[in-house]
């Protein structure tokens, strides 16, 4: 792998990056809805309306709105949101450490746990362990994580009363320093199990799937004839195992994007999933453009991730 | 066991119908201090009320500011920043006398050039019902000293003294927004107003914390430290964190958990028709009387017979509500006409008054025209019914009680930024359910659903596209009367036409319903400076 590799895979991201915005831009604005009549409620007349629009230049033709919607982005400007008055930069800025935490503590646990408890039914195939796995991997993997998630915060948070149901920190006490972050911790639980609950059946699946194929291989059974222990064969085997799981946790990265809105909406999360979702129902078009732009350019900057990591992982691999 | 049986009833009460409110619980008296926790639906984006009708912003943001008047439990003006009024020229001119030594939360004198600025340079720009409302009538403010405001109208104007409450009127500093751009000015949020509770801070998508003004020219109000708007978008998390002792106060309860609550002591509720987003609802079915075969009475008529409105009120309302009596709120006393013969649920009739306006049940379930002036013979009846989402259950209920007299209604829910263009716009609809908010005043949101110069693309004007000179007259007639005694009658005739006319089913008004924890009390449900009085026992 070469730094000239990496550039080329970079300036890739640009057309990619404008195809986005031109596709984004003409479904958001194609699509049927107002902003001004979300933003201005029933009440108000014709001329108000007309007022608003232009105000937003929403009453110029579309190629033309695109042609300032692209000179915008080129500069780094997003434009202004409707409902918040300020740069959609900064608006969608002050959600994203929310949602990074939300949703990169869930990948991480989900990963870690997925791999343990796929390697733990692996090596105890078809026993009571690997039924257990098995069978809750199915059920977590099936589960609606809207309805898991009302589901936990009656039984986990309001039936134990060890939980909040709700937000970042503690409405009651504006805390600091490591109290704070306890508090957020705590706040934490409940979001990240439910978002990790799905991501960990399917991770544990096809950990323990991988990892039965490759202890089948050749270099196994020859490893075994050597007289490796199990534990080192085990442990061989793995890393090949686990190589199909990085392009699935590197693909999870835009998913856990989107299927972060459920469950910051359910547990009132201050994250972009929220942001996203209230940006929907106001047409709220420039911060809606903007977070659809952050979550494409994060999914094509993983895959790049996930193909470098390949290299990393596999002697095999090799990039020109 | 205990939380057991709490999980057990709050899982059986997510499905459960529930039973109308009891009366409010007596209020202790008040104490000093203590912080209340408000769970609020969504993120206001800012805090600047005077620039937007957005339920969400004024939820949210009342509690900082206030209008000219306040109002009371029955919807009449209070003296707030104003301490008293006079009506002069018949109605064509209001003056209004400033309370001294208010100050704003920089510290700064609030005089009458504020509220000359709020209206001229914000409010008649921005806020859409007061633009819309007042934008054309008003010739002009004047202020000929620090303490006094006139309002100069073209003509009389009734509905003055309804329209300037922190809801509707909000005032804000001139010298904070003088020479910005009140849409994008830094201190929409970080506001400086005069109301009860001033901001410490904002954290976008989290939460709003305020501060008690200790300078409030309201003496010894109010009676809370601090009050903290949590944002909580999913109505069942908000009622979960009640319950969990997360947040003290609830805006609104979904109907199926209403029960639940009110079955537990720990808490308190209330109903009231007054939200900052619109006051006074009813749920109304519009008829679209561009359509040929809605263009005749007896099948509207028909319609209204077929639909059994104390069955929308049990089982889409959970009993939160009533069955509308008259097309304008029973809230509004005064305007509300009593006694009037709206079309009763009665199957047989609505079967008779399809039969005499020629649609017959033949082999199919569905009847047929024969006969029908301008439609085909043969044609079926069938029905679009556009709706809400959220109104799901009233397309449901519409469906069942016309498909039993034969009539077939497709159902088309629209989020409501498609619907409006839809209805107001193309007219592309057959009927629809609408909750027309009459607003503090029939002037405000009722005109709007008859008077025909309200037929057009604005959104939730005129849907039924109804046209009737006389009650145009009577409207305009009313609009420039003052005196309440005698608005009453011209509203009354109104009814009584629209009534016989029926370009619209008037189905359930739909008040909603405020819970709070009992250690809280002092609330005013029925404005937006609800916590002004609040307060907590430790």
């Amino acid at each position: 792998m070469t730094a000239q590799y990496l550039l080329r895979r970079l300036i890739q991201v640009l057309p990619v990056a404008a195809g986005i915005v031109l596709i984004l831009f003409v479904l958001v604005h194609t699509a049927p809805g107002d902003p001004v009549l979300a933003l201005a409620g029933e009440h108000g007349d014709a001329a108000y309306y007309a007022f608003m629009r232009h105000r937003f230049g929403l009453d110029r033709p579309l190629p033309e709105q695109l042609a300032v919607y692209v000179g915008r982005v080129v500069r780094g400007d997003l434009g202004l949101s409707y409902v918040h008055g300020r740069p959609v930069a900064r608006v969608i800025a002050e959600r994203v450490p929310a949602t990074l935490l939300l949703t990169g503590t869930a990948l991480a646990l989900s990963s870690l746990a997925g791999v343990a408890l796929g390697v733990w039914a692996a090596c105890r195939r078809d026993r009571s362990v690997d039924l257990t796995v098995r069978a809750g991997a199915l059920v977590a993997h099936a589960l609606p994580p809207f309805w898991l998630a009302q589901v936990a915060a009656i039984t986990l948070a309001l039936g134990t009363g060890l939980f909040p149901v709700q937000g970042l920190t503690d409405a009651r006490q504006a805390l600091t320093g490591w109290r704070y972050l306890v508090d957020v911790v705590h706040h934490l639980a409940l979001p990240v199990l439910v978002l990790a609950a799905g991501e960990l059946a399917l991770m544990t699946r096809l950990t323990r799937t991988g990892l039965l194929e490759a202890l089948r291989m050749d270099y196994a059974q020859t490893a075994r004839a050597k007289g490796l222990s199990e534990r080192r064969v085990v442990y061989h085997a793995l890393r090949n195992a686990l190589l199909p799981l990085v392009t699935v946790v590197g693909g999870r990265a835009g998913m856990m994007c989107t299927g972060a809105v459920l469950v910051e909406t359910v547990f009132a999360w201050p994250g972009v999933g929220q942001l996203m979702l209230s940006s929907i129902q106001t047409r709220d078009i420039p911060v809606l453009l903007g977070i659809f732009l952050l979550v494409s350019v994060t999914v094509v900057v993983v895959n790049l991730v996930t193909d470098l990591t390949y290299a990393w992982l596999d002697p095999l691999v090799r990039y020109e | 066991m205990h939380r057991l049986r709490r999980m057990t009833a709050l899982l059986l009460g997510l499905a459960t119908f529930t039973l109308p409110l009891g009366p409010v619980m007596a209020q202790d008296s008040p104490s000093r201090g203590g912080a209340l926790v408000v769970a609020i639906s969504a993120d206001p984006g800012h805090l600047n009320p005077a620039i937007t009708t957005s339920g969400a912003t004024h939820t949210a943001a009342e509690l900082i500011y206030n209008g000219l008047l306040g109002r009371d439990q029955h919807g009449d003006a209070t003296p707030d920043l104003a301490e008293s009024w006079t009506v002069e020229q018949s109605g064509a001119a209001y003056r209004f006398r400033l309370r001294d030594g208010v100050t704003w939360h920089d510290g700064a004198r609030f005089t009458a050039a504020d509220v000359k600025f709020t209206f001229e340079e914000v409010l008649l720009k921005f806020h859409a019902r007061t633009k819309a409302s007042m934008g054309g009538v008003l010739a002009g403010i004047d202020t000929p000293d620090d303490r006094t405001v006139i309002f100069r109208f073209k003509q009389p104007y009734a509905p003055l003294l309804q329209q300037l409450d922190a809801t509707e009127a909000p005032i804000v500093a001139r010298h904070i927004y003088q020479g910005g751009d009140p849409q994008t000015h830094a201190a929409n949020v970080n506001p400086v107003g005069t109301g009860p509770f001033k901001v410490v801070s904002y954290r976008k998508g989290a939460e709003i914390r305020l501060a008690r003004n200790a300078a409030y020219f309201k003496a010894g109000l109010p009676y809370l430290d601090e009050i903290v708007m949590r944002i909580i978008p999913d109505a069942n998390t908000q009622v979960l964190a009640l319950e969990n002792g997360e947040v003290d106060f609830l805006w609104g309860v979904p109907g199926p958990q209403q029960n639940h609550l009110r079955a537990d002591a720990r808490f308190r509720m209330a109903q009231t028709s007054y939200h900052p987003g619109g006051s006074n609802c009813i749920m109304t079915v519009s008829f679209n009387l561009d359509r040929l075969a809605l263009k005749d009475v007896r099948l509207r008529r028909a319609i209204a017979l077929a639909l059994d409105r104390e069955a929308f009120l049990s089982q889409v309302l959970f009993g939160e509500g009533k069955v509308a009596m008259a097309p304008i709120s029973s809230e509004i006393m005064w305007a509300h006409a009593r006694g009037l013969s709206l079309p009763r649920f009665n199957r047989a009739e609505a079967e008779r008054q399809l039969e005499a306006a020629g649609w017959k049940k033949e082999r199919d379930a569905i009847r047929v025209a024969r006969g029908v002036a301008g439609v085909v013979d043969g044609t079926r009846l069938a029905i679009d019914f556009l709706h809400f989402p959220t109104f799901a259950k009233y397309g449901e209920l519409m469906r069942q009680h016309l498909g039993a007299v034969g009539i077939d209604v497709n159902l088309r829910p629209l989020e409501p930024a498609v619907f409006a263009p839809t209805v107001f716009k193309d007219r592309a609809f057959d009927t629809n359910v609408i909750s027309y908010c009459n607003g503090p005043d029939p002037e405000i949101g009722v005109r709007r659903m008859y008077h025909s110069s309200q037929i057009g693309p604005a959104p939730f004007t005129n849907a039924a596209g109804y046209r009737n000179e006389r009650v145009d007259a009577l409207f305009d007639q009313a609009a420039r009367t003052v005196e309440r005694d005698r608005r009453t009658p011209l509203y009354r005739q109104i009814q009584e036409v629209v009534v016989q006319d029926l370009p619209y089913v008037w189905l359930v008004e739909t008040p909603t319903t405020r819970a709070w924890t009992a250690r809280c009390a002092g609330f005013k449900a029925w404005t937006g400076l609800f916590a002004e009085e609040a307060f907590c026992k430790r």
